[in-house]
C-alpha cells in the first residue's frame, strides 16, 4: 500500500507541475499583439490603392465597365459576368475587411495613444482626421459601386447583422465628416509622418484633399440635392487641389509593385486588349493621348503608328490590337486617388449647374483637358491644338454640356475604372457599346451598379433582403440614388 | 558490419542473466493438433494473473509458478484455447487445434491494454500485418482500404501521396477528422504539410501525410478501434476512431530452444498506366477556340502571320490558344507550327501538315518500378528479446524524373531487469527522400493542362527532343510566332526536368517502458514517449519558365526558389497503475487509474525569392530579384494533461461490464476553464452461454455509451496583427480575418453503439454488425460572418453534426480440408451523416471554395461536404434551355449539387490455401457519393475529349460550322415547356464544358468497384525445408494491386483520385492517373 501512496503523490506531482506554462504554450510568438495605429493606417492605404489599380478579374472589372480595355481570350467579365468569380463577395471583404475595418482599427490605437502636450494633441487630431477622410473616400466607393451599404452599424464583430444604410444619408454624412476634417486640420502640426504613405505626413496637402473631396461628394449628390452640393462646393473649391497637385499612391518594387504590373507584366498573360469604344472615340477626336495611354504595336502600309481596339466583349486576339502602354505596366506607377484633373471637370460641371465656383465652365473644362495632358506628358502644343479642334473646344463641341464634360471627363480618367465607370453612370458620355452576351442581370444595359455578395444572401440575409428591394432590385441595371436621369 | 553489432546487442542481452526465480518451474512445448511442430509465440499465463510468457521459435516455454496458481492458460491467434490444471507436474506439453473463428482472440485496445476480444462491449477489427506488408504500398495507410467496416480511405494517386482515413464519418466541421495512429503505445504524427493553395486546388505537391513513414514490415498487427467508447480513454485526439499498430518484436528463449531469426524480404513492383483513368482524346481537330481568329477575308481557324517575310500573309496555328476546338486535320493542309519558329527545331521555318500528334500525352510517362528490401534480425535470451530491421524502398514514379526512397530503421527490446520488472525500448529512425513529386490542382500543373488545356496536334516526341537538344523552355504553347514566350503552359519536360522539387524528412519515433508486477495483484507501467522529424521541401521554377503562382504570397513569377523547413516533437509521458482481483469465484475485477501528459511543439518557416532568380540555376533565396517578402513563421506548442481511470467487472465470464473516466487539461483553452470530463460505459454479454443451444458457438451482445470531450485549435483564444509586407520603411499591420473568442469552451462528442456476434456452423461462419449513433456538439469553428463586421469569420461554440450507421462483417470459411481452405470475408458499412446545426442564423458553412465556381460546404439538413454550384433550372421535370439554345443556368451557385460522403462502402476479401499454396483477392466498393470534375468542366470545352467528335442528327460532323449542317440541339424544353429545337454551334468552346453549361452538368456518381489486390504465393514444403537447417522457409509471391476498376462512373479519370488529404473532397483537378502494379516478392526466413 505504501507503493501505491508513492505512486498516487508522483502522478498528482506530475499533473500539477505541468500546467504552469499553459499561456505561453497558447500565445503567439512571430505574431504581434499590440501594434501602433500608423502600422494599420499604412495597411488599409496599400489596400486601398491595391483594389483601385489592379486588374484582376476576380476584384476590379471597372477598366472593362468603363470600356478602356476588353479581355482576349474569356470574355466573362466585359459581358458583366461577375457571378460566377463572386466579384461582390471579394469587393465586401477588401473594403469592409482588409480597408475600413484597418482604419477603423488605427482611430481605436490612435486615440488610446498618449499624447505630450499640445502639439502631441494637435498631431493625434490630424492623425484622427486623416483616417476619417480615407474611409470617407472609401465609403464613398462603396455607395458608387452597390447603393445602400452597411454604415452605422458596420465594423462591429458583436453585431453579426448589419443594417444597410440609405445611400443617400451616408453620402450627407461623409460630407459633414470631409467638412470637418477640412475645417480641423491643423497645418501647423504633426501627422503620421512618412508612415503616411499617400501624402508623406504633408497636412497641408491633406487639407487640400479633404476639399476635392468634398466637391467630388457634393457634384456626386448634386442632380438630388442641389442645394446641398452648391453650399459644399461653394465653400470648398478654393481650397482644393491645385494645377499639377493630386493625391497619388507611389508604388515601390517587388512586392509592394502597382499591381497592375503583377497582372499585365508578372504574371505572363495576354488577359487585356484596348477597347474599341476608348480608341475609336480618341481617334475620331485624334487625341495625341492614345501614345500615352497604349503601345504602339500595330502600324499602317505606310508604317505609321495606328491604334486599333477589341471589339468590346467579343474575342480578340492579342497580337492585332493596342495594349496597354509601358508606362502604366511599370511596377512603380502610381495610383491616382484624387486629382486637380478630376476637380477642373467637377467644377467645369458645377459652373454648369449654376454654382459660382470661381470661373465658367469652359475655364474649367479646359483646365481639366490641360491637367489630363501634362499628367500623360503631352507637349504644350499638342495640347493647345486638340482643345482647339472643333470637336473638342468648349464652345463648338457636340451636345449638351453633360456630354462635352462627359466625353473629355471620361478620357481623363483613363486607367482610373471606377471613376471613368461612375463619370459614363452620372453624365451618360460617352456612348458604350453593349458586348454581345451581357449577363443576365444588366438586363442587356451597361451595368449601372454592382450586384450585392452572394454570401451576404445567407450571412445577413434579412438587411440583405430589405435593402435589395429598397434600391429597386438586386441587379446590375438598378440606378443609383444619384442617377436620376 | 551490421553482424557485428548484431551479434554484440546479442550477446548483451544473452550474458546478462539472473537467476532470481524460488518458486517451481514448469516447463513444456505447444505444439499444433495439425501437424504436429511446435508452435511459436504461444502465449502461457497463470489464470487470474498477469504472470505469464511466450513460447519459443520451437514452442517451448518456461514458467515459474507459486503454490497459491493453479491453472495455465494457452492462447494463439487462430487457435483453441486451452486451459489446464496443474496439478504435480513440471512438465506441461499442450496440442493446441485451430480454432476457425478465433473466438478467444486477444486485442489490443486503447493504451495498448490487452484484452479478450469477448470481454469487449464495442466494435473492434483486427487486420493482420501479413496482409499489409505483402501488398507493397508506399503508404501504408492506403492499404488499410476494403480491409475494415467503417472505415473508409481516400488515396490521392500521387506519388508518395496522402491518404484520408476516415472512421464512421466526418464528425468536425472544420478540424481534423482523421484517425489516430499509434504505433506500440505511441501516438504518432499524421500531420498533412500540404499548404493551403495545394489543399483548395490551386497548383502546389502532395508530400503526402506523416503516417505514411511507417513501416508495412515492421507490423505485427493493425487494430481498428471505431467509437468513442473504444477510444475514450486516449483523450481527445482520438474521438475519429484509432488505428492501433503493434509492430514485430522478437522472441523469449526458453531452455535452449533456437529464438534467434533473420528474415529478408525482398520485392519488385512495376506499374501500368490504367488507361480507363486518362483521357481519351478526339483525333480530328486541332488547335483554337472556334472559328474566331484572323480579320477578313481570314476569319477562320487559323491565325495570320507573314512568318517568312515575303509580303504574304501566311497560315499558322493559334498556338497561344491551350485548347482543340479548331481547325478539323487534314494531312494535305500544311502551316505555320509552333515547331517553326525556332532556329533549333527540323522544322524551322518551314510548314508542316496539319495533323494529331504522333505522339500524345500518354506518351509522356515513365514506367513506375518500385524496389522494397529488409531484413528483420530478432532473437532473444531467457529474460530478454530484441528485433532489429532495416527496410530500404526505392521508387520511380509515372512521371519522368520522379522518385521516392525511404529508409527505416527499427530497433525494439526488452529486457527483464529483475524478474517482476521488465523495460523495454524502441527506436524508429525513418529518412524518406522525395524528388519531383508530381504537382496538383489547377494551373501549372501537367495534368492539368492534359486534361484541360491542351491541343491534340501536339507531338510529345518533338516536345521531348527539342528539350533534350537545347535545354531550353520550347514549348508547343507560345504567345505568338514572334514572341516565344510560354502563354501558359511550358514544355512539360522542361517542367519535369527544370522545375522539380525535393523534400526530405527525418524522423525519429522512440519510447522506452517499464512495466513492474507488484505482486499479483497490482503492476505498474511508465513510459515515455517521443516523435520527432525534421522536414525540409523545396520548390523550384527555373529562369525561362512561363509564369505561374509561386512563393510566399503566391505572385506570379516565371522563377523562383522556396523552402518550407518544419520541426515537430511529441512527447508522450504516461503512468499507469493496474489492479487485478478476482473478487470472489463469480467475479474479478480489473482497475487502471493513469496519467498522460502531452506536449507538442511545432517551428515552421516558408521563404520564397521573389519577383525570380538573378543567377539562373542558382536555387538559393539570396538569389533573389527583388528583397525577400516576409517570411510564414509559425510556432505552435499544445499541452495536455490527462487522468484516466478504468474499471472492468467480469461476471462468469460471461457479462462484462467496462466504465472509464477521463479528464483532460489543455492549453489551448481558456485559463480559468480548460479541463473538461468526458465518461464511458460499456456492456459485454456472451448469452450463447444462457442459450445453450449447440447451433450457436458464440453470441455476444454489445451495448455502450460514451463522450469524449476536445478542445480548441491552438491560437484561437486571443487576437494578434498580421503583418504584412513592410512598405519602404513604413511597417504594415493588418486585423486578423478571424475574430478570435476568448469563451471558448471544450467541444463534445457522445456516440451510443449496440453489436451482436454471432459464430455458428461449427465455427465456419461469423457475422459481426454494429449499430452507432455520434453527435458531435458545441464544435470548435470559424464561422463566416457578413465582412461588413470587418472580419470574415469569428471563432465560436456551436454546430452539430450527426453520424449514425450500420456496419456489418461477415466472415466464413466455405472450405475446409487436409490440403484446402478457403476463407472468406466481407466488410459492409453505410453511414448516414447530416449538419443537424450550425451557428445561429446561419444554414451553410463553407469549407472551400474552388475553381469551376464549386464550393465544398457544411449545410443545415444535408451531409457534411456538399458540392454547391450552378444548377440546370428544370421545367416540367425536364431541363430548361434558353432562345439562345443553351441551357439556363440557376442565378446564384449555392445549388446542392451532390455530396462528398459514399451512401456505403464494401470490401471483399477472398483467400485460398492449397498445400503450400495460397492466393486472395480483394474487391473494394464505394457506393455512391459525387464529384465535381473540373477536368471535364474546362476539358470538354476545349474539345479534348472523344465525346466532343460525333456525327450529328443531320448526319455531319457535328463539328462543322452551322452552315454545313453541324452543331446540335440541346436536350430540353424552351421555357414555355416546348420542346428546344434550336441548334447551337458545335464548332466553338460555348457549347461542350464551362461555357455555357452549370455546374450540375459536370457532377459524377463517385461509384467505384475495384479489384484492389490480387496475391499469389507458394512456400517452399517444410520436409524441404527440414534438411537444410540454416533456412527455415522460403516463400515467392506474385502481387497485383489496383489491377481493374470494375466499375465506375466518372469518365476518363479514377473516382478517388484527389489532390490531397483533409476535409476537401469531392472535386479532381489535373488528378494523376491510377497504377495498376504487379510486383514479385521473395521471403526469406533464417
Amino acid at each position: 500500500m505504501k507503493k501505491l501512496t508513492f505512486l498516487l503523490i508522483i502522478l498528482t506531482g506530475l499533473i500539477v507541475s505541468c500546467t504552469k506554462n499553459f499561456e505561453d504554450y497558447n500565445t503567439a510568438t512571430k505574431h504581434a499583439q499590440e501594434a501602433p495605429g500608423q502600422y494599420l493606417f499604412a495597411n488599409a492605404q496599400v489596400a486601398l490603392a491595391n483594389v483601385n489599380s489592379n486588374t484582376n478579374v476576380n476584384i476590379n472589372n471597372w477598366k472593362l465597365f468603363a470600356q478602356y480595355w476588353t479581355e482576349t481570350t474569356y470574355v466573362d467579365e466585359a459581358n458583366y459576368d461577375i457571378v460566377n468569380r463572386n466579384v461582390g463577395t471579394i469587393l465586401f471583404r477588401i473594403y469592409y475587411r482588409d480597408i475600413l475595418a484597418d482604419f477603423n482599427e488605427a482611430r481605436r490605437l490612435v486615440n488610446a495613444e498618449v499624447t505630450i502636450g499640445a502639439a502631441g494633441e494637435k498631431a493625434k487630431a490630424n492623425k484622427l482626421f486623416m483616417i476619417d477622410l480615407m474611409e470617407v473616400y472609401t465609403y464613398q466607393q462603396l455607395v458608387d459601386i452597390f447603393g445602400d451599404v452597411p454604415y452605422s452599424e458596420a465594423l462591429n464583430i458583436e453585431n453579426l447583422s448589419p443594417v444597410y444604410d440609405d445611400a443617400q444619408t451616408i453620402y450627407k454624412d461623409l460630407l459633414a465628416r470631409a467638412k470637418a476634417a477640412a475645417d480641423g486640420l491643423d497645418a501647423s502640426a504633426d501627422g503620421f509622418g512618412a508612415d503616411d504613405l499617400l501624402m508623406g505626413g504633408d497636412i497641408a496637402m491633406w487639407k487640400k484633399f479633404a476639399n476635392t473631396l468634398i466637391v467630388k461628394l457634393a457634384i456626386t449628390l448634386s442632380p438630388v440635392d442641389a442645394a446641398l452640393a452648391k453650399t459644399y462646393i461653394e465653400g470648398a473649391y478654393n481650397n482644393a487641389f491645385a494645377f499639377g497637385e493630386s493625391a497619388t499612391f507611389n508604388y515601390l518594387s517587388g512586392a509592394n509593385s502597382n499591381p497592375l504590373y503583377q497582372d499585365l507584366v508578372q504574371s505572363g498573360r495576354h488577359d487585356f486588349v484596348a477597347a474599341n469604344t476608348i480608341v475609336d472615340l480618341m481617334n475620331g477626336l485624334n487625341d495625341p493621348r492614345r501614345a500615352s495611354f497604349f503601345d504602339g504595336n500595330m502600324t499602317d502600309d505606310a508604317g505609321n503608328v495606328i491604334y486599333i481596339g477589341g471589339v468590346y466583349g467579343a474575342s480578340s486576339t492579342f497580337s492585332q490590337y493596342s495594349h496597354v502602354a509601358p508606362r502604366v505596366e511599370d511596377p512603380s506607377y502610381g495610383y491616382v486617388m484624387l486629382d486637380y484633373t478630376e476637380l477642373a471637370f467637377y467644377l467645369a460641371e458645377a459652373a454648369e449647374r449654376g454654382f459660382n465656383v470661381g470661373g465658367d465652365a469652359a475655364t474649367w473644362y479646359e483646365n481639366g483637358i490641360k491637367s489630363s495632358m501634362s499628367y500623360w506628358n503631352v507637349l504644350e502644343a499638342e495640347s493647345d491644338a486638340y482643345i482647339n479642334s472643333p470637336d473638342v473646344a468648349y464652345a463648338t463641341a457636340p451636345g449638351d454640356w453633360e456630354k462635352k464634360i462627359g466625353i473629355q471627363a471620361y478620357l481623363a480618367f483613363y486607367v482610373r475604372g471606377l471613376e471613368g465607370w461612375t463619370s459614363y453612370r452620372r453624365l451618360d458620355a460617352p456612348v458604350l457599346n453593349i458586348p454581345p452576351t451581357p449577363a443576365e442581370p444588366a438586363d442587356g444595359m451597361v451595368p449601372k451598379r454592382h450586384t450585392y455578395p452572394i454570401a451576404e444572401q445567407t450571412l445577413n440575409g434579412a438587411n440583405y433582403s430589405a435593402a435589395a428591394s429598397k434600391i429597386g432590385g438586386d441587379r446590375l441595371s438598378t440606378k443609383l440614388f444619384w442617377d436620376v436621369k | 558490419m551490421r553482424k557485428i553489432t548484431f551479434l554484440l546487442v546479442f550477446l548483451l542481452l544473452a550474458g546478462v542473466n539472473f537467476a532470481f526465480a524460488q518458486s517451481r518451474t514448469i516447463t513444456g512445448k505447444v505444439t499444433s493438433a495439425q501437424d504436429g511442430m511446435g508452435i511459436p509465440g504461444v502465449t502461457v499465463f497463470v489464470k487470474g494473473t498477469t504472470v505469464g510468457t511466450t513460447t519459443s521459435i520451437d514452442g517451448e516455454y518456461e514458467l515459474d509458478v507459486r503454490p497459491e496458481h493453479l491453472t495455465l492458460i494457452f492462447r494463439y491467434v487462430g487457435m483453441t484455447t486451452q486451459e489446464i490444471t496443474i496439478g504435480d507436474q513440471n512438465t506441461l506439453n499442450v496440442v493446441l487445434e485451430s480454432d476457425v473463428m478465433q473466438m478467444d482472440e486477444v486485442v489490443v485496445t486503447a493504451l495498448g491494454i490487452s484484452r479478450e476480444k469477448k470481454s469487449l462491449g464495442y466494435a473492434t477489427q483486427e487486420i493482420s500485418g501479413g496482409e499489409l506488408s505483402t501488398v507493397k504500398r508506399a503508404n501504408v495507410v492506403s492499404s488499410l482500404s476494403g480491409r475494415a467496416a467503417g472505415v473508409q480511405v481516400r488515396s490521392t494517386g500521387n506519388m508518395g501521396g496522402s491518404a484520408n482515413v476516415v472512421i464512421r464519418g466526418n464528425s468536425s466541421l472544420t478540424q481534423n477528422n482523421q484517425a489516430l495512429f499509434v504505433v506500440d503505445g505511441v501516438p504518432i504524427s499524421n500531420a498533412n504539410t500540404n499548404n493551403s493553395g495545394q489543399l483548395t486546388g490551386r497548383n502546389g505537391y502532395d508530400y503526402g501525410n506523416a503516417a505514411s513513414d511507417i513501416n508495412p514490415e515492421d507490423i505485427e498487427s493493425m487494430n481498428i478501434l471505431k467509437g468513442a467508447a473504444a477510444t475514450a480513454l486516449y483523450g481527445s485526439r482520438a474521438a475519429n476512431g484509432v488505428v492501433l499498430i503493434t509492430t514485430k518484436k522478437g522472441k523469449k528463449q526458453i531452455g535452449g530452444a533456437k529464438a534467434f531469426g533473420v528474415t529478408i524480404n525482398s520485392n519488385i513492383t512495376t506499374g501500368f498506366m490504367d488507361k480507363s483513368t486518362f483521357p481519351k482524346y478526339q483525333n480530328q481537330y486541332g488547335a483554337g477556340y472556334g472559328p474566331f481568329y484572323g480579320d477578313p477575308p481570314y476569319a477562320g481557324f487559323e491565325l495570320i502571320y507573314d512568318v517568312d517575310g515575303d509580303g504574304n500573309l501566311d497560315y499558322t496555328v493559334p498556338t497561344t490558344e491551350d485548347a482543340s476546338v479548331g481547325q478539323k486535320f487534314d494531312p494535305n493542309f500544311s502551316l505555320y507550327q509552333y515547331d517553326s519558329y525556332d532556329p533549333a527545331s527540323p522544322n524551322y521555318l518551314k510548314k508542316t501538315p496539319w495533323t494529331a500528334g504522333a505522339n500524345g500525352p500518354e506518351t509522356f510517362f515513365d514506367t513506375p518500378i518500385s524496389l522494397t528490401n529488409s531484413v528483420d534480425v530478432s532473437g532473444g535470451s531467457e529474460t530478454g528479446t530484441f528485433r532489429l530491421s532495416y527496410t530500404n524502398m526505392d521508387e520511380k514514379g509515372l512521371m519522368p524524373n520522379s522518385s521516392l526512397k525511404r529508409n527505416n530503421f527499427l530497433f525494439n527490446g526488452s529486457y527483464d531487469v529483475v524478474d517482476n520488472l521488465t523495460v523495454s525500448a524502441s527506436a524508429n529512425y525513418i529518412v524518406t527522400d522525395g524528388k519531383g513529386r508530381n504537382s496538383t490542382g489547377y494551373s501549372d500543373n501537367i495534368l492539368s493542362s492534359f486534361r484541360q488545356w491542351y491541343q491534340t496536334n501536339v507531338d510529345m516526341g518533338m516536345q521531348e527532343s527539342l528539350y533534350d537538344k537545347t535545354g531550353r523552355n520550347i514549348t508547343w504553347n507560345p504567345v505568338s510566332p514572334t514572341d516565344l514566350a510560354p502563354a501558359y503552359w511550358d514544355n512539360p519536360y522542361w517542367v519535369r526536368y527544370e522545375n522539380y522539387e525535393t523534400d526530405r524528412r527525418e524522423r525519429i519515433i522512440g519510447y522506452l517502458q517499464a512495466d513492474w508486477k507488484i505482486d499479483d495483484h497490482f503492476s505498474v507501467m511508465g513510459r515515455a514517449s517521443i516523435d520527432t522529424y525534421s522536414e525540409l521541401q523545396e520548390e523550384r521554377k527555373a529562369v525561362g519558365s512561363g509564369s505561374g503562382e509561386f512563393g510566399v504570397g503566391r505572385p506570379d513569377v516565371t522563377s523562383g526558389y522556396s523552402r518550407f523547413d518544419r520541426s515537430f516533437m511529441e512527447t508522450n509521458m504516461d503512468l499507469m497503475l493496474r489492479y487485478y482481483n478476482q473478487l470472489t469465484e463469480d467475479l474479478n475485477l480489473n482497475a487502471i487509474v493513469g496519467t498522460n501528459i502531452r506536449h507538442s511543439k511545432t517551428d515552421q518557416i516558408f521563404a520564397s525569392t521573389d519577383g525570380g532568380l538573378i543567377v539562373p540555376g542558382l536555387f538559393a533565396l539570396a538569389n533573389s530579384v527583388n528583397p525577400m517578402r516576409n517570411p510564414e513563421e509559425r510556432v505552435t506548442e499544445i499541452g495536455v494533461n490527462g487522468i484516466f481511470a478504468s474499471a472492468s467487472l467480469g461476471f462468469q465470464n460471461f457479462l462484462f461490464l467496462d466504465a472509464t473516466v477521463r479528464r483532460d487539461q489543455s492549453s489551448t483553452l481558456p485559463k480559468d476553464d480548460n479541463a473538461y470530463i468526458y465518461p464511458s460505459v460499456s456492456v459485454s454479454w456472451l448469452f450463447h452461454n444462457n442459450l445453450n443451444v449447440s447451433w450457436l458457438q458464440l453470441g455476444k451482445l454489445r451495448l455502450n455509451y460514451a463522450q469524449v470531450g476536445n478542445d480548441a485549435p491552438w491560437g484561437s483564444l486571443k487576437d494578434t496583427y498580421a503583418q504584412n509586407n513592410t512598405f519602404g520603411g513604413t511597417a504594415v499591420f493588418s486585423l486578423p480575418s478571424t475574430k478570435n473568442n476568448e469563451q471558448l469552451r471544450s467541444e463534445n462528442t457522445s456516440s451510443i453503439e449496440a453489436g451482436l456476434e454471432l459464430i455458428t456452423l461449427n465455427k465456419r461462419l461469423g457475422i459481426d454488425v454494429a449499430f452507432y449513433k455520434n453527435n458531435t456538439t458545441d464544435q470548435i469553428m470559424p464561422v463566416a460572418v457578413s465582412t461588413a463586421t470587418g472580419y470574415s469569420s469569428k471563432y465560436v461554440n456551436a454546430g452539430e453534426i450527426q453520424n449514425q450507421g450500420v456496419e456489418l462483417m461477415v466472415f466464413g470459411t466455405p472450405v475446409i480440408n487436409k490440403d484446402f481452405r478457403w476463407d472468406v470475408t466481407l466488410n459492409w458499412a453505410k453511414n448516414v451523416n447530416e449538419v443537424v446545426s450550425l451557428a445561429d442564423g446561419i444554414d451553410n458553412l463553407q469549407i472551400a471554395a474552388l475553381q469551376g465556381g464549386v464550393t465544398i460546404n457544411a449545410r443545415v439538413g444535408e451531409p457534411y461536404g456538399t458540392i454547391q454550384g450552378t444548377d440546370f433550372v428544370y421545367t416540367n421535370g425536364q431541363k430548361t434551355v434558353k432562345s439562345n439554345g443553351y441551357y439556363m443556368k440557376t442565378g446564384t451557385s449555392d445549388k446542392v449539387l451532390g455530396d462528398i460522403n459514399p451512401d456505403w462502402n464494401a470490401g471483399l476479401n477472398n483467400r485460398f490455401t492449397y498445400k503450400n499454396w495460397s492466393g486472395s483477392f480483394l474487391i473494394d466498393w464505394q457506393q455512391g457519393g459525387s464529384i465535381f470534375s473540373v477536368d471535364l468542366w474546362y476539358g470538354m470545352a476545349t474539345g479534348l475529349y472523344e465525346e466532343t467528335v460525333y456525327t450529328n442528327d443531320l448526319g455531319n460532323p457535328v463539328r462543322n460550322s452551322l452552315d454545313e449542317g453541324g452543331g446540335l440541339i440541346l436536350e430540353g424544353v424552351t421555357e414555355d415547356g416546348s420542346p428546344n429545337t434550336k441548334r447551337v454551334a458545335g464548332d466553338d468552346y460555348a457549347v461542350w464544358g464551362y461555357g455555357q453549361n452549370p455546374n450540375a452538368a459536370f457532377v459524377y456518381d463517385a461509384t467505384y468497384i475495384k479489384l484492389r489486390e490480387v496475391v499469389i504465393s507458394y512456400s517452399l514444403p517444410s520436409k524441404l525445408m527440414a534438411r537444410y537447417n540454416w533456412i527455415q522457409g522460403v516463400t515467392f509471391s506474385v502481387i497485383g494491386s489496383n489491377l481493374w476498376i470494375i466499375s465506375k462512373d466518372l469518365p476518363h479519370a479514377d473516382p478517388e483520385a484527389s489532390q490531397s488529404s483533409g476535409n476537401i473532397q469531392g472535386w479532381q483537378s489535373g488528378v494523376m492517373p491510377s497504377v495498376r502494379n504487379v510486383g514479385f516478392s521473395i521471403n526469406l526466413q533464417f
